[in-house]
């Protein structure tokens, strides 16, 4: 009843790294970090190299938190391509305690309103849900 | 808008895993069946929109050859595309064409064909229906995630449970075994709900829309145009408003709602003049159990928090204050991306013209909403009708 067409291998490369090579580095170090404009002080995350706002491109890496509260989470039992060879994950939502929200990955067993600290596993932000 | 938009004409494909048709002929089931309920022919079209988001099927580019296939080469095929909002957007821009005065009648196709890969590649390409890098990239989300995201927090806050949500798919899919067009006809039971398969917690698979192929179609015409077709029966377009959010989800600062389908609601009964206890039948955008919740608090019928306690009270069943998804919502009628805001068009259409069969909802006032949501609640688009 139906046919195999042509497959479409898509291969992709994209700039991240040296866009994002400061928050790469801070995260070596166990920092997560955005970036602030200088000229109009927001505070953007995921970092942005250029500011929308004052049209500016004068901007600085900066920390946004170390720790924070779990806002929510789901744990994805049907993982799509790419992430085939991992366990079940869990992802959330953590605003920190500089008031920013951010995507990662949750470890310990996930509440809503769990304080937690953050960290890394070199690849993404985790948080650990403190005991 | 500068001039009265009315809908006068309707189609809609069987929705389902169509392995019998390519986009092409799946479109023309939807077109055939518009232009015979319109009455009017190719030539009558001066503007076809195509709303269809393609990247699950071999016909990436498909608005040319469905325009071609449909007879309808030099009518302007122009492809709209707002992720799951694809078919409200097609037609948002074929009302805005007609009430700017630039054409009189228009044609809205909304098709998608999504079986056409397989299931992992369809999750991978749903999953970056957010940011690439910061979401999925990093973190391997999947389109169920991002409402997951949602659900859970709703859970926390208000205290929404499993049970609750299970009983939009239990709804959802009693209506749907009255539509022969609907993907699944089957009925469930809370039990079956919450006994499926976990896809990301807590969604589980009956808690989803399924992956679906089908089409649906709108003919549109100004006011003037229809007096002087004499078509006795449009349904009036009152409003067609829109609202928008953050493509990163944690940016949002929120989850237990959409700010763009609240931004939306607001323009659509600001322009229209109705609120929303005018509204008596309502198409929401149920693509997860949980967004039927949702999507009765951004909408106002109830206040936040409030959305379970509607759907336990049955109010909106047949013949409640505020019917709701009675051909089977995208959980059950099925949710072909680019066709679900057309066919969303369609069902109103059918509805307050009193043609809409065993499901056939009482009308006091004839005033009938629309809500569709693109991507995890980057777009919506919410419309007011009435006969
Ligand atoms: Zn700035």
């Amino acid at each position: 009843m139906v046919m195999d067409g042509i497959p479409l291998v898509m291969k992709y490369t994209f700039p991240a790294e040296d866009l994002y090579r400061p928050f790469w580095e801070g995260l070596k170090r166990g920092e997560v970090l955005g970036t602030r404009c200088k000229r109009c002080n927001t505070l953007y995350f995921p970092p942005q190299r250029d500011c929308p706002k004052c049209m500016g491109s004068d901007m600085e890496w900066v920390g946004v938190g170390k720790s924070g509260e779990l806002m929510t989470y789901s744990i994805v039992e049907q993982k799509p391509q790419g992430f085939e060879n991992y366990d079940k994950y869990t992802i959330g939502i953590v605003r920190t305690e500089k008031g920013v929200n951010l995507m990662c990955w949750v470890v310990g067993t996930p509440k809503v309103g769990a304080k937690v600290s953050l960290s890394s596993d070199g690849h993404r932000v985790l948080c650990e849900v403190k005991a | 808008m500068d001039r009265k938009v009315g809908i006068v004409g309707v189609g809609m494909s069987k929705f389902g895993r169509r392995n019998d048709v390519t986009v092409r002929e799946l479109s023309w089931e939807a077109v055939k069946e518009a232009f015979e309920d319109s009455g009017l022919t190719q030539k009558d079209i001066q503007l076809t929109v195509i709303g269809s988001t393609a990247y699950r099927g071999t016909e990436i580019y498909p608005a040319p050859p469905v325009s071609e296939y449909c007879g309808l080469v030099g009518k302007s095929p122009l492809r709209v595309e707002a992720a799951c909002a694809t078919g409200s957007s097609a037609v948002f821009t074929a009302v805005n064409a007609i009430a700017s005065g630039m054409v009189d009648i228009a044609l809205v196709i909304g098709v998608d064909k999504m079986t056409e890969v397989d299931t992992a590649t369809s999750l991978a390409i749903g999953g970056r229906g957010g940011n690439y890098y910061w979401e999925f990239h990093m973190y391997g989300t999947t389109f169920p995630t991002y409402y997951a995201l949602y659900a859970t927090r709703h859970m926390s806050l208000f205290g929404t449970t499993e049970e609750d949500m299970a009983l939009a798919a239990v709804k959802a899919h009693k209506y749907a075994s009255y539509n022969e067009k609907a993907h699944f006809r089957n009925k469930v039971t809370v039990e079956d709900v919450l006994k499926s398969r976990v896809i990301s917690w807590p969604i589980k698979l009956l808690d989803s829309s399924p992956i679906s192929d089908g089409a649906a179609a709108a003919i549109l015409a100004s006011e003037e145009k229809i007096r002087e077709l004499k078509i006795d029966t449009p349904v009036w377009v009152r409003a067609m408003g829109y609202g928008s959010d953050t493509s990163y989800i944690a940016a949002r600062g929120e989850w237990t709602g959409l700010n763009a389908a609240r931004e939306a609601a607001y323009m659509a009964y600001k322009v229209s003049g109705y609120t929303p206890h005018d509204i008596e039948y309502a198409t929401v955008h149920d693509c997860f159990t949980i967004a039927e919740i949702m999507a009765y608090e951004d909408l106002g019928f109830v206040e936040k928090g409030k959305g379970t306690a509607l759907l336990r009270e049955g109010q909106t069943e047949k013949d409640g204050k505020v019917a709701v998804n009675l051909f089977g919502g995208l959980k059950a009628k099925g949710h072909p991306l680019g066709a679900t805001g057309v066919a969303m068009v369609y069902e109103i259409t059918k509805q307050l013209r009193e043609e809409a069969g065993p499901v056939q909802h009482s009308f006091k006032k004839y005033v009938a909403l629309s809500h569709n949501v693109g991507g995890t609640g980057h777009y919506a688009f919410v419309g007011v009708y009435s006969r």
